[in-house]
């Protein structure tokens, strides 16, 4: 059941009852349940909190709480799966679930009892018709069939001959609505795309309480810029969505107020709207390595090449910057360079073909020396949650994560941003290799990379974000390298071993770039199930995400000559 | 051989004697409706109640069903008996109403008190066209609840129906078997009764070389209604009188007859030795072993159940079914999509297994070896109903196999997904699990094998799972997995132990044994 009204629907309800939380590993998940706590924190509401990274904790964290926890919140999860089917639950258990995926499960959608999925009151679903879908008579005509197989008729009733030649009229009836029922689910859900960020939902709900402030406000546009950084959502959605945002921001903010400002204590937050250059991590790195790790100005500059290195140094020479100042840790770069940088890389960028290096942000600012802006914010958030750091669990990753959104603890932030660059240096300079070695081959219908065993740093790629990344990070650097213009429609498809003990891989799906930049949808989630399914690979699809599962190494070739043979 | 009868015992009365398997056959339609019911998922909105979408055949029949209820049966009670059209036409309009499709309103036509004029008229021989619409509509009255049948029966309307068999009219006669067949379906006291009254013998009579199909089914239905039902099953005289028919009726053409014919059979083997024996000596195994691989469900699933209650019985019988060559099909049924079918056919295995030496040998080498690979994958990857059974199938083998025997399923990859079975929540699956896998140590240890049965299970962790099975709430469980412990697993591999459970949370796509079931298994 759709419910759009979050505060008499769902948080009047979970009010005063015990809730168990159970939340995904993504930052937009991590950021709508740090604001959800806080809301929790407020009215004291009891809560569990469980982290689940996929189906199969899902279903053991259920498991293990059921039995006293009736309310179950799931963030950035659920919506997709048929959690009646998958969970088993009582019919006490309800289930309130904020979820960008998308689409949801359509017996999700029409369970009026047991599942209740929170919406942000403006979206648009198309979803078919409950007659379309499911049949409520179905208890006879359909099923006597079945049953007399295993078991045989002990009365039976004789019938009009005019009854019987209708109740072929009726199976017929049915077997044509059967058949559209097949086209109309197959339509449905095809593609599978993200919708508002969960955040943002909750942080409405936060608003709609009049319990939302800066820290809440913060939170919801971390997660905004997650979906923006993960390709989870265009362009245009994430300006619709942050022009939202900005006016609370404006309405926390009160900018131009010069008394108010001076009123407010320095260690207040202060969050602002400002164009912000697409170049990772670049207040808390050096601005060459920041331009050499961002996918935006790696990919348009080729940085892969001698050419595109060289091109590089005449564009920083453009812009005025000394290599030294550039290569200097920015912190210790020169007062007049830093003030200026900003504009003259926007001026000579339009020169290079950058002219889209800037995209409306946000900073938050507390403190005379703490300035975040969102997308450090994300990158540090999302390198937490998939450290790769020896004996720590997924759990303490998620912790971690969680509190280095909060801003008591800015030590765990900074070293997220720490291993981000990490991160960042091991996705570029695979990328190094794969091109290098021509190792992004197409394989007709998709383009194909494998990451070797044993390959430097194979381990970050273990995770699904960061293989995602890399998977994306490498499909625009190879279409900018390429000179076919078909690349651009072409999606990629990359696999990483996951655990060489198992003999297993991860392997994920990412659409065509021209996709990537315009209303983002994979078809990957169905296709990789219809192939595991025929060619009876060994998979695991854990993930929320359907485009992204583990596959037995061994199955691999059997698994890819099958996709190439369903999509071509 | 007193030693193996006395094993034998110890299987078929005691593990899991006749009682038990009868309570477990009675599961299978309360597990069926169930399942139906978790179909439908949505238990939103209500049936609505009206007529059928119009069709342009219902615009047609709009006239004769514009009367209510109570005016058609007013129509019948003060009709003019003398005038046979218009008696003809009143007692058709009450068949019809009992015949459409929603809805008959059989308490309606009760409660008007009308049951013994529709019984008085099945005297009618004059009128055979009167006596056929009354004989439909005391037909579908026995349809319904027990309730109702019993009106039917208590009208005084079965000897009657009997002597409708004899009529010389096909369709009055094959309304009879079918009002007669209803009537005995309801349960032991309306067949018995029905039996007393003599159906057996004219029923017989109606068969003939130029009997229709349609006819013959109603017909063969009716007789496996008069073999159905327990507590207390039908008199001992009823076998050898429809066993003859019964035997002809298996080699007929039509599908339908196939299928209710062995499902007469079924019933009549579902009972105690003596029973089955009635059966094994009528000669129908080697027809129900044909059958098993026709291709056709509806058949195969009552032969499947036919020879499954046979191999309950002793070792002779079983022996019958095994000569007749009945597991050369067997691979084939584990292998079905049909979840029924390939638990039944796991439940007959086990009760082949739990046979002798002999017995298990001939299940070892049935499809040249492949039918115990067939069950390990059963047992790895079936629906949980089945995996049960083929647990069931594999405790029974290991408990009577001997060494080469085990060894053979061995080979078939069967420890790790017997280790898999001591992860579910039923105790008594965990507990023949448990035997199983003391069974095929002692062998191994034997062949001095056993490091290499012990390295299978530490591998894949069900070692852990062994050792917290000591902490079971169930006695029983608790000394088998210390037993096995205790002598099968030898102190020095108590580091590992503790090493172990931390590796297994690491990994959060755990793409190990419990998770993908990698085919093929384990071979040494």
């Amino acid at each position: 059941m759709l419910i759009s009204d979050l505060r008499k629907e769902f948080y009047d309800v979970i009010l005063h009852k015990h809730v168990l939380l159970m939340v995904a590993f993504d930052v937009d998940a991590l950021c709508a349940c740090k604001i959800l706590i806080s809301l929790f924190q407020c009215d004291s509401v009891h809560y569990t909190l469980v982290p689940v990274s996929g189906q199969q904790d899902l279903e053991r964290a259920f498991l293990e709480h059921s039995e006293q926890i009736k309310h179950v919140v799931l963030i950035n999860c659920g919506a997709n799966i048929n959690l009646l089917d998958v969970l088993q639950p009582e019919d006490d258990v309800t289930f309130f679930v904020c979820d960008s995926h998308r689409p949801i499960d359509l017996v999700n959608v029409y369970n009026d009892t047991q599942v209740k999925l929170l919406l942000d009151s403006t979206e648009q679903l198309t979803i078919p018709s409950y007659e379309d879908i499911f049949n409520d008579e179905e208890s006879d005509s359909d099923d006597s069939g079945n049953e007399s197989e295993s078991s045989q008729p002990d009365k039976r009733r004789r019938l009009d001959e005019e009854s019987i030649v209708r109740k072929l009229e009726k199976k017929r009836a049915r077997r044509l609505w059967e058949e559209s029922r097949q086209k109309i689910i197959f339509q449905y859900e095809e593609f599978s795309f993200y919708s508002n960020s969960a955040a943002y939902v909750i942080y409405q709900l936060a608003w709609k309480l009049s319990k939302d402030s800066n820290d809440l406000l913060w939170w919801s546009i971390i997660g905004l810029t997650d979906q923006l950084l993960s390709k989870k959502i265009d362009r245009e959605k994430y300006f619709l969505d942050a022009s939202e945002l900005n006016r609370h921001v404006s309405r926390h903010n009160r900018l131009g107020q010069e008394e108010d400002a001076a009123q407010q204590s320095v260690n207040a937050m202060k969050i602002t709207f400002n164009p912000e250059l697409q170049l990772a991590l670049y207040r808390h790195w050096s601005l060459f390595d920041s331009i050499c790790h961002s996918s935006y100005t790696a990919c348009n500059l080729r940085l892969w090449t001698a050419r595109g290195f060289k091109k590089l140094h005449e564009f920083l020479a453009d812009m005025g910057m000394p290599l030294t100042q550039c290569k200097q840790k920015f912190t210790a770069m020169d007062i007049a360079y830093r003030e200026t940088f900003c504009d003259s890389l926007q001026n000579s960028g339009k020169k290079y073909g950058l002219d889209q290096i800037t995209v409306p942000s946000f900073y938050a600012q507390f403190g005379y020396k703490n300035k975040f802006c969102a997308f450090d914010a994300v990158h540090a958030a999302s390198a937490l949650l998939e450290s790769i750091e020896k004996d720590k669990v997924g759990d303490a990753n998620f912790l971690e994560a969680l509190d280095a959104l909060s801003r008591v603890h800015l030590d765990k932030l900074e070293s997220g941003l720490e291993i981000s660059k990490r991160q960042h240096k091991a996705i570029v300079s695979q990328i190094r290799t794969l091109l290098d070695m021509n190792h992004v081959v197409s394989a007709g219908p998709f383009l194909y990379a494998y990451i070797q065993e044993g390959t430097l740093d194979v381990k970050f790629f273990s995770k699904a974000n960061c293989l995602a990344l890399l998977a994306r990070f490498t499909l625009e650097a190879f279409v900018k390298m390429s000179k076919s213009k078909k690349v651009k429609n072409l999606p990629l498809v990359m696999v990483a071993p996951l655990d060489s003990e198992q003999g297993t891989s991860l392997v994920v799906g990412v659409p065509p770039l021209m996709e990537l930049e315009n209303s983002p949808r994979s078809l990957f989630g169905r296709a990789f199930e219809q192939t595991a399914e025929k060619t009876g690979s060994r998979v695991l699809h854990d993930s929320f995400d359907p485009s992204i599962f583990a596959l037995k190494t061994e199955d691999r070739s059997k698994f890819f000559d099958a996709l190439v043979s369903l999509l071509s | 051989m007193s030693n193996q009868e006395n094993r034998m015992k110890s299987f078929k009365n005691k593990g899991r004697d006749n009682q038990e398997m009868r309570r477990r056959r009675a599961d299978v339609s309360v597990e069926l409706r169930k399942s139906r019911k978790n179909d439908q998922l949505l238990k939103r909105r209500n049936v609505t109640v009206d007529n059928e979408p119009t069709s342009p055949l219902q615009q047609q029949k709009q006239p004769t069903n514009q009367l209510s209820t109570s005016e058609i049966v007013q129509g019948l009670k003060t009709v003019n008996f003398k005038d046979t059209k218009a008696l003809f036409l009143a007692v058709q309009a009450i068949r019809k109403l009992l015949s459409r499709e929603l809805h008959p309103p059989i308490n309606e036509v009760i409660d008007a008190d009308i049951i013994p004029v529709l019984k008085a008229l099945l005297d009618r021989n004059d009128e055979p066209s009167i006596q056929f619409e009354a004989a439909w509509a005391l037909t579908n009255i026995a349809s319904g609840t027990s309730d109702q049948t019993r009106t039917v029966v208590n009208s005084g309307a079965v000897p009657e129906f009997i002597k409708l068999l004899s009529s010389p009219h096909k369709n009055v006669s094959e309304q009879a078997v079918w009002a007669l067949g209803n009537i005995a379906g309801d349960g032991p006291d309306m067949r018995d009764y029905v039996i007393r009254n003599g159906v057996i013998p004219p029923l017989k009579a109606l068969i003939g070389p130029d009997t229709a199909a349609t006819f013959l089914r109603n017909i063969t239905w009716t007789f496996s209604n008069l073999c159905r039902n327990k507590n207390p099953s039908p008199p001992a005289a009823v076998a050898p009188a429809v066993l003859p028919t019964l035997t002809d009726l298996i080699y007929h053409c039509d599908n339908e007859v196939l299928a209710d014919a062995c499902w007469a059979l079924s019933y009549l083997t579902d009972g105690t030795n003596d029973r089955i024996q009635q059966v094994v000596a009528a000669n129908v195994i080697p027809r129900l072993v044909h059958l098993l691989s026709c291709g056709e469900v509806s058949v195969m699933t009552p032969s499947l159940r036919a020879l499954g209650n046979i191999v309950t019985g002793t070792d002779e019988q079983t022996q019958a079914v095994v000569n007749a060559n009945a597991l050369g099909g067997f691979k084939t049924l584990l292998e079905s999509k049909r979840t029924n079918l390939c638990k039944e056919a796991c439940w007959t295995l086990s009760n082949i297994t739990a046979g002798n030496v002999d017995q298990i040998q001939a299940v070892c080498e049935a499809s040249n070896g492949k039918l115990i690979e067939a069950l390990v994958t059963v047992l790895q990857s079936g629906e949980y109903k089945c995996q049960k059974e083929a647990c069931w199938a594999v405790s029974n083998f290991t408990t009577g196999a001997n060494v080469q025997q085990i060894v053979a399923l061995v080979r078939a990859g069967v420890v790790p997904p017997l280790c898999k079975m001591l992860d579910v929540k039923e105790a008594k699956i965990v507990m023949i699990s448990l035997d199983a896998l003391n069974n095929i140590l002692i062998a191994a240890d034997k062949l001095e094998q056993k490091p290499k049965i012990t390295a299978v299970i530490e591998q894949i962790g069900a070692l852990d799972t062994i050792e917290k099975l000591q902490a079971h709430t169930n006695e029983e469980i608790y000394q088998k997995a210390l037993h096995i412990i205790d002598n099968h697993f030898p102190l020095e591999e108590e580091e590992i132990v503790e090493i172990m459970p931390e590796t297994n949370q690491q990994g959060n796509f755990q793409l190990n044994v419990a998770a993908s079931q990698p085919v093929g298994g384990f071979k040494f």
